[in-house]
């Protein structure tokens, strides 16, 4: 029984418990490291669940030195989630098991449901009937799981430690959500919640949605899509959501549907028509994961800009062009400086600098030096025809990064900054804490830093021009 | 303008197809100007019918039974004296002979040239009854410059529908061509938007060409399939 748009309060509340279990049960653990069953259990343990942990086999005494519990009605305590690591026929009798030891929230890991076709569509009803029968609400089936970052669970059968933060993403792909998960840690993008979707049997991406608009700790929403039948409420619903929600469709190249008659018709289900729909409900559309990532990093990291118009200030021009060309062919606005700040960059330039004062400004070998790159950007960051600033700094062994710079700027103009500082990802590694904990999102390409700031300036036209704190 | 919309009687007649004839009655109801067709039994009708609107004519085929009929060459445009039309509606009949089913001819008045676009709604497999513009005419599946909206849309989503196209530079008036009424445009969008919205046995809707010029919009061919 799917839930619909208008009456999901309920759904929400069976989300939440299941995202913040004190006790889990592992039901069909393994003592062979090759086994979902066992992964799923050191899942748990490696990512550092604070709460009790069950594993459960008929059989097994222990596991990774764990005493194994022979069934469910064994455990101590209530269970409050079981994580089923069985196949699809047996997952349906753990289910039952579940409602009869009063455990209230499932994982179901198995495939072999609706996706296979009408057989598994027949276990997939059976597995719905059983869950609202026995007052079981589950996850999935056909997914790997989720992550609550926040309490350290991790549901899924990949062990993993991942950086916290308010970052929180659903996936309707399993692998695409690990794809995203190691880029997202590359990039030094914090996650709190990760959600595998998978065959949507007992909540809708309307649900999920939901759950993470009302969460406490998710401030930015990423969605990987393939297609979805409750794509209208889901839009619907994403659009009373204040918080950032980023899509990445896939799709681009699908064969559409044949069986209608006129021209119009023959559009259905397209790409364009969902990239078109989302921008008509405030959805923000990427094209690939690196501005996903890029997107939902400004969203967790950086203030919204007060308008729309983009400031680029580097020392080397090709990274400012780069960016600058993105932005242009996006529709954004680079404008020229005014007049007062023109003076003051000729004040402290002398007389005949060689410079071309102007936006994107690039400051050359004046910018090379943190100190005077200061100078530079304070001016050109307080112009006031500018809303935002993108920083563009180039590694280099024996001049060091403006970062303390860059945030004093900051704080002084009290406008979003963006840092770009092609480099070794080592590098940018050490930079990032600094900068990002002021607020500056730190990325080590043009294109990046190009999609921060268009993330940025669209949900705050979507907004309606937040001021910055 | 009829008080009743038309649609009603079709539907309750079980027609799932409405030819041009009756889809114009109903776009007309809806508030969208159109060409609107005279049916026409005999080549001496046609010819007062012709006479009567002024030439220049079209006479085309119209039938529940079929959707595409230029391919069938069942659209005769630009026809200026009763000579020509008189050998196009011959042309016609014969058409209309092969087929068991009732078929018929109408003759409308031949519009100006102006801007061709696509106006039209689908039920898309995921979202449920959508709106589309574009650039119509013989050019729509060759460009492929169309936009989408999940119906109801509202005033502003429609004037970013016309600006968001690939042809809006045609809209503003393009090399000495007139600017057209984009407001026009926005009521036509918006009005098949509400059309949609109180009538969901509406399955697919096609207006194309919707002509626009400086005065206005007007649905040149259009069908509808219901459900």
């Amino acid at each position: 029984m799917k839930r619909e748009e208008g009456s999901d309060h309920g759904a929400v509340e069976a989300i939440r418990s299941i995202f913040y279990p004190q006790t889990v049960a592992v039901i069909g653990v393994s003592d062979s490291f090759q086994r979902v069953g066992y992964n799923l259990f050191e899942s748990l343990l490696f990512g550092g669940f604070k709460g009790n942990i069950y594993p459960v086999h008929p059989r097994l005494k222990t596991v990774l030195g764990r005493k194994v519990y022979n069934s469910l009605s064994e455990i101590p305590e209530k269970v409050d989630l079981a994580i089923i690591g069985l196949n699809e026929k047996a997952t349906i009798s753990a289910l039952k098991e579940c409602g009869k030891n009063g455990v209230r929230g499932a994982v179901c890991v198995a495939g072999g449901y609706r996706e296979i076709g009408e057989e598994g569509e027949g276990l997939e009803k059976l597995l719905q009937e059983a869950a609202s029968c026995y007052g079981v609400s589950f996850i999935g089936p056909n997914t790997l799981g989720f992550i609550n970052n926040e309490i350290d669970l991790n549901t899924t059968f990949y062990p993993l430690n991942l950086p916290k933060g308010s970052a929180s993403f659903i996936s309707q792909s399993g692998g695409l959500g690990l794809t995203f998960l190691h880029q997202a840690a590359d990039a030094g993008l914090g996650i709190n919640k990760w959600i595998g979707a998978g065959n949507r049997s007992n909540f809708t991406f309307t649900n999920y949605l939901s759950f993470l608009g009302e969460d406490e700790g998710t401030s930015a929403i990423g969605l990987f899509l393939e297609g979805t039948e409750d794509a209208s409420s889901m839009v619907h619903r994403a659009s009373r959501i204040n918080k950032p929600v980023v899509v990445y469709k896939i799709g681009r190249s699908d064969k559409v549907s044949s069986s209608t008659l006129t021209h119009t018709g023959t559009m259905s289900g397209s790409y364009q028509v969902y990239r078109d729909i989302f921008s008509q409900f405030g959805l923000y559309t990427v094209d690939t994961i690196m501005e996903l990532i890029a997107s939902l990093k400004a969203f967790t990291v950086s203030a919204l800009p007060g308008g729309a118009k983009i400031g680029i200030m580097t020392h080397t021009a090709g990274p400012s062009i780069v960016a600058a060309d993105m932005l242009y062919s996006r529709g954004y606005s680079i404008p020229e400086l005014t007049e007062d700040t023109l003076k003051g960059l000729y004040k402290i330039a002398g007389e005949n600098p060689p410079i071309v004062f102007q936006n994107p400004l690039d400051v050359a070998g004046m910018g090379f030096e943190a100190g005077t790159f200061k100078d530079y950007l304070e001016l050109f960051a307080g112009d006031p025809g500018v809303d935002l600033v993108l920083a563009i700094y180039c590694q280099h062994k024996n001049w060091r990064f403006p970062s303390p710079e860059i945030i004093q700027v900051k704080e002084k103009v009290k406008k979003p900054i963006i840092a770009c500082y092609p480099s070794p990802g080592t590098l940018l590694e050490k930079e990032r804490p600094l900068l990002e904990c002021h607020g500056i999102p730190l990325f080590g390409t043009p294109e990046e830093a190009a999609w921060a700031a268009s993330a940025l300036v669209e949900h705050a036209a979507r907004l309606g021009g937040r001021s910055l704190t | 303008m009829k008080s009743e919309n038309p649609l009603i009687a079709l539907k309750e007649k079980g027609q799932l197809i409405i030819p041009e004839k009756e889809a114009k009655e109903i776009l007309e109801y809806a508030g969208i100007p159109t060409t609107r067709c005279y049916a026409v039994t005999s080549r001496e009708q046609a010819i007062n019918a012709a006479r009567e609107m002024s030439y220049p004519v079209a006479l085309k085929i119209s039938s529940p039974h079929i959707l595409h009929k230029s391919d069938l060459g069942g659209v005769c445009l630009n026809l200026n004296s009763d000579e020509d039309l008189a050998g196009s509606f011959e042309r016609l009949l014969n058409i209309t002979r092969a087929y068991k089913q009732q078929v018929d001819i109408v003759i409308q008045k031949m519009a100006p040239p102006g801007v061709e676009l696509i106006l039209g709604v689908f039920n898309d497999v995921h979202f449920g009854p959508v709106i589309m513009l574009g650039l119509g005419g013989i050019f729509t599946e060759v460009f492929k410059d169309l936009t989408y909206r999940l119906i109801p849309v509202e005033e502003g989503d429609a004037r970013k529908m016309i600006a968001s196209l690939k042809c809006h530079p045609l809209l503003e008036g393009f090399r000495g061509l007139d600017p057209v009424n984009q407001e026009a445009i926005q009521e036509a969008v918006l009005s098949v938007s509400f059309l949609a919205l109180e009538n969901p046995e509406i399955k697919e809707l096609d207006i194309n060409p919707l002509a626009v010029y400086k005065s206005g919009v007007l649905a040149l061919d259009a069908r509808m399939v219901l459900f």
